[in-house]
């Protein structure tokens, strides 16, 4: 093959793919714009004629749609913020300070990158609902419901990820050591090295690591829908909120395509502006040549 | 590297240091992954059911291989992940080639192959469950349209599990391309150079110098992706509820089922240990062929 041939085929391909990637969007938008009677029309058309924008107000009052999106934003924000310190200030214990089994407890927080979600489901679940003291529990947990049903429930186990520290670790052994002699001369403690000088210096790869924590928190499924099991507003998170829609007999795939979008507005914006970050971070997680 | 005179008292106090800075991590770690993955070994030779919990050995076990559903979970995991596994790489090394070079409209096309992967696995499922949509939906409307017959989609048993992957490979296309671009942009220059004053064409380049260049990569996605994929719930929960007759049901599938709508946890939790060991199979051979071990080593 000459490389004409090859410029040609790969922008073929490149069209192809750019058209697959993103015409399930277009045919979301679409639908969230038309009549349930437009929707299940034979012909096929990606324009809605006459547009129904009404349909984001009714699908957004089915439910309470603000309440949904302050859940999840608080969750993914919180989350995000308790564990970034921790991860950061461990990354810098391990890639800095010389202790005894450092390496077997490295090993350990790798492991912990790769455990399924499932295998701590279910004794997570049973230990957030005997939580000592939280939820009407007595001391030994029982008694009450527990984290169950709470935002902290939702919320404490993103800060045991192991992830961030495995990144924070990677990043600051790429720094030079004299600034660690240089601060230790000048009467700084390991602690006061790392709040005055790591953590300044730490921007982009705490930035990268907050992009994927939030978009992870925003995100996710299982662990609501096990938590938060009583389907109260108070406390539902958008994506659960979503699979709401199901539930009553025929889905109104406008309603349901509407608010999709909006939940993915958030996530997307995110992205879009961090997109370098978000990148970043998920280079971060793999092999270094 | 060895550092005389750095012993002794500030040695001595630097790993206080290091175990009061690496303490509230590991708590945390202690309580939400540890203790419940302990709790999970337990609790899978019981019965325990919220209420009752009595040690029943390895009842639990023995059980699970005459399980219909759970074994047919077993192999709908291993085929899903497979064939996920397959063309996601082949297609994302692909894609990864035609958008090794920078253009402004490049940039654009890489940011819209990302768009599904950060997107959340409910809101794909959502739209992908609209597409499918025998009655109304764009995949039957397609088909029409060329004067094809309707399809069932996800209720054909023997299409469902081919629909899911497609999705999956959908979702996950731009993050495995990101990270093939990122490989053969550290393909050093000088070894294409050469091969062009050998006279190696495209694709010999590609076979000869790209695809060995960037093996680790390969690994390290070949187990990522597989593991991600052996943990599939969301779609299956969400799209097919494990139907139709248990052609989709996944490993994961199977436990939350268990678990939280029948209540038997010591059931589920047996499960947990048998995708544990799966996983972790995986990730064993993973982290001793890729580099995230390597660097631990003492520098």
């Amino acid at each position: 093959m000459n490389g004409r041939a090859v410029r040609v085929l790969s922008a073929a391909a490149l069209a192809l793919l750019t058209a697959a990637a993103l015409l399930p969007f277009a045919a979301m938008v679409s639908v969230s714009l038309q009549s349930m009677n437009q929707v299940y029309s034979p012909a096929l058309s990606l324009i809605p004629r006459p547009v129904h924008y009404e349909n984001y107000a009714t699908a957004l009052t089915n439910g309470s749609w603000p309440r949904y999106l302050a859940n999840s934003l608080y969750v993914a924000v919180a989350s995000t913020a308790i564990s970034l310190f921790i991860n950061a200030m461990t990354g810098y214990a391990f890639a800095r300070i010389r202790f005894r089994f450092r390496r077997a407890l490295f090993i350990l927080v790798l492991a912990g990158m790769m455990i399924p979600p499932q295998v701590t489901l279910v004794p997570l679940f049973v230990l957030m609902k005997h939580f000592p003291l939280a939820g009407g529990n007595d001391i030994l947990g029982v008694g009450g419901t527990g984290l169950v049903d709470t935002y902290m429930g939702l919320i404490l186990p993103y800060a045991a990820g192991s992830f961030g520290v495995f990144m924070c670790r990677q990043f600051y052994t790429l720094f030079p050591r004299e600034l660690d002699e240089a601060a230790r001369i000048d009467g700084c403690s390991r602690f006061g090295t790392f709040v005055r000088i790591y953590l300044p210096l730490s921007r982009p790869a705490l930035a990268a690591l907050a992009v994927l924590k939030f978009t992870g928190a925003w995100n996710e499924y299982t662990w609501p829908l096990v938590m938060t099991n009583t389907g109260a507003d108070r406390i539902t998170t958008v994506q659960l909120a979503l699979t709401r829609f199901q539930n009553e007999g025929e889905i109104f795939w406008n309603q349901l395509m509407a608010a999709t979008l909006v939940s993915l507005c958030v996530v997307f914006a995110v992205f879009l502006a961090m997109q370098k970050h978000f990148v970043a971070g998920l280079l971060a997680g793999s092999v270094k040549e | 590297m060895s550092r005389p005179g750095r012993r002794g008292k500030a040695a001595r106090s630097d790993t206080a240091a290091a175990y009061l800075m690496i303490l509230p991590f590991f708590l945390f770690f202690a309580v939400f992954v540890l203790y419940p993955i302990f709790q999970n070994v337990l609790t899978s030779f019981t019965n325990y059911n919220l209420a009752d919990k009595t040690y029943i050995g390895l009842a639990n076990y023995a059980r699970l291989f005459r399980d219909r559903a759970f074994l047919r979970s077993v192999g709908n995991t291993l085929a899903y992940a497979v064939f996920s596994v397959i063309p996601l790489m082949a297609l994302g090394f692909a894609a990864a080639l035609c958008v090794n070079r920078s253009s402004r409209l490049v940039t654009g096309v890489r940011a819209a192959l990302m768009l599904p992967y950060a997107a959340s696995m409910v809101s794909v499922s959502m739209i992908w469950l609209y597409l499918y949509d025998p009655a109304s939906g764009f995949f039957n409307k397609m088909r029409a349209a060329v004067g094809l017959p309707a399809s069932e989609w996800l209720f054909d048993p023997r299409l469902a599990l081919p629909c899911l992957i497609a999705m999956n490979v959908w979702k996950n296309l731009g993050y495995v391309m990101i990270l093939y671009l990122a490989a053969l942009q550290g393909v050093p220059a000088s070894l294409y150079d050469a091969a062009r004053v050998d006279g190696a064409g495209f694709v010999r380049r590609t076979l000869h110098i790209t695809l060995p260049a960037i093996r680790p990569v390969s690994f390290f996605l070949m187990a990522t992706l597989l593991i991600e994929c052996f943990k599939t719930f969301d779609p299956v929960r969400i799209m097919t509820g494990g139907g139709p007759i248990n052609a989709t049901t996944t490993i994961a599938h199977q436990i939350y089922l268990r678990a939280f709508s029948e209540f038997k946890m010591g059931y589920a939790s047996a499960m947990s240990v048998v995708l544990f060991i799966i996983v972790f199979a995986v990730a064993i051979v993973n982290l001793a062929t890729g580099g995230q071990l390597r660097d631990t080593e003492e520098r």
